[in-house]
């Protein structure tokens, strides 16, 4: 069990220490690189809760293509440095804060009222089997959630189209 | 010895076998097996004057890398310049924790089998670390502050995206027949049916030019191509770095050969041939490593044989004819399956 905790404690502290690098560092490529790091981190934590399958399509989604997309486009447009700001917007500021504090209290709140997790060790007993999740997910998609499993394949193909249009019309 | 150390112990064998297999044994001959073949090819005789055939030719070039002096230029992001040889190495050296590369050998009683980690999402994880290496590619490109490299970087970017689509495609129509994304299911249901590259032959091709894409061989070498970029993503490497770069991609070459024969070509498996023991076992992998070295050899013959394409060309063939053929194969294959009643 100290192993598995271990574990935790590392991929969930790399995915919080590189999700805050990625919000105070100032270079935008640096900012995204970090941001994979953190989806590394929640992957590992995907496979610690049994969801392999889960954690394959956060690398191959998230850490694959969109953060891949969101590099390339930061390199054509050659954001080297953020600017840094003349004014400093303390309403802003005190703002954010206060929204910041507000979450985390809020998340915070949520984790205490959680049941406790059951006490004592499982690994004393045989290990249990990893139930295969890719079919349950694949039936589940094409049962219960049909309906928005479809709406959500039309929206991502209208905003293709859309940003087809988009481009084509200012080349026009 | 408990079951859980045999496993660890397991695990370690097959990890030093595979690492023995492509580091030591076919990265370095790969280099010697290239240039020979290119001189071949072009009716010279390649390099033939350290040791006999020129066969420590890929040593000295192995000391050269180590002892030049490595050359980090004045304007370069330092860290990402540093850090994305490696981006690029690390993928391609662990693809092969899930491709089965034998059957089974029995070891002190029990069944060991030659994969080093049998994970349901094998199929998956190939695709993930696929996705990752692009990002050394990328950083390479972009730390090293040169319109060049960031030109080369921005090719390979755009050029892996693109067919990984169709490469990922025509690899669910296989994992459709076999009912499964685990590597030793595919393995299993081609040796129990068909290889999949007679029926699913469209995909099989489909897959093998992606897999040239992937690997920025030629004809699709654009990130690199030496008469418009100098020499692409890693112009401003040198000496060791460089040498990572280089043997990423002939990492990669063995991975996507692995992968191709994997997923096609039966894996470790040969039709009417059943092996079992530890010598039907050993057997199966030289069957395994056998194959992939045919389709390495096929990467090198193409790379000496085709000119290179053209941006739009490689844009075109990638999203209008590999991607529409890959997506009929898999609604072929879905529909029989379907009509079949399930694999």
């Amino acid at each position: 069990m100290t192993g598995d905790l271990l574990l935790f404690a590392f991929s969930a502290g790399l995915a919080i220490a590189f999700a805050l690098a990625m919000v105070v560092q100032k270079t935008p490529v640096r900012s995204v690189l970090a941001l994979v790091v953190t989806f590394f981190g929640m992957a590992v934590l995907a496979v610690m809760l049994a969801a392999p399958f889960i954690a394959a399509i956060i690398v191959i989604v998230y850490a694959g293509a969109i953060l891949v997309l969101f590099l390339f486009v930061i390199m054509l447009l050659n954001l080297n440095e953020e600017a840094r700001e003349k004014e400093t917007r303390p309403v802003q500021r005190a703002l954010g804060l206060v929204a910041a504090l507000a979450l985390g209290g809020l998340l915070l709140g949520v984790t205490l009222r959680a049941p406790a997790p059951p006490v004592g060790t499982p690994s004393a007993g045989p290990r249990i089997p990893l139930l295969d999740e890719i079919p349950v997910i694949g039936r589940l998609l094409f049962s219960d959630y049909l309906f928005a499993f479809e709406a959500v394949a039309v929206l991502l193909l209208a905003a293709a189209v859309g940003a087809l249009i988009l481009s084509k019309r200012r080349m026009d | 010895m408990s079951p859980a150390t045999f496993d660890l112990l397991a695990a370690i064998a097959k990890i030093a076998v595979v690492w023995a297999i492509t580091l030591a044994a076919l990265l370095p001959n790969l280099v010697w097996m290239e240039r020979r073949g290119a001189g071949l090819i072009q009716d010279r005789p390649g390099p033939n004057r350290v040791g006999p055939l020129g066969l420590f030719q890929a040593l000295a070039d192995v000391l050269k890398m180590f002892m030049k002096e490595d050359v980090t230029p004045l304007y370069v992001d330092k860290l990402l310049h540093t850090v994305a040889p490696a981006i690029l190495l690390v993928p391609a050296l662990t693809t092969f924790a899930v491709i089965p590369f034998g059957s089974s050998i029995p070891v002190l009683g029990r069944e060991v089998k030659l994969v080093i980690a049998d994970v349901n999402i094998g199929v998956l994880y190939v695709f993930a670390l696929t996705s990752v290496g692009v990002y050394g590619l990328v950083l390479a490109g972009w730390a090293s502050n040169n319109k060049y490299s960031l030109l080369g970087g921005l090719r390979s970017s755009a050029q892996i995206i693109s067919y990984e689509l169709s490469m990922g495609v025509s690899a669910v129509a296989v994992l459709v027949s076999a009912g499964s994304l685990r590597p030793s299911d595919v393995v299993a249901w081609q040796a129990a049916n068909v290889w999949n590259c007679v029926p699913q032959v469209v995909g099989c091709i489909v897959f093998i030019v992606a897999a040239f894409a992937e690997t920025n061989r030629v004809p699709f070498d654009l990130p690199e191509a030496e008469a418009e970029l100098v020499a692409g993503y890693h112009t401003e490497y040198s000496a060791f770095k460089f040498g990572m770069f280089f043997m990423s991609e002939y990492a990669n070459m063995i991975a996507a050969s692995a992968m191709i024969v994997t997923l096609y070509f039966g894996g470790w498996s040969l039709p009417f041939v059943t092996f079992t023991g530890v010598w039907g076992g050993l057997l199966s992998m030289v069957v395994f490593w056998a194959k992939t070295l045919f389709f390495i050899c096929v990467f090198i013959w193409v790379r000496w044989t085709l000119p290179r394409f053209r941006y739009d060309q490689l844009m075109n063939l990638g999203w209008k004819v590999l991607l529409p053929l890959s997506v009929l194969n898999l609604l072929v294959v879905a529909w029989i399956v379907a009509t079949k009643g399930g694999a």
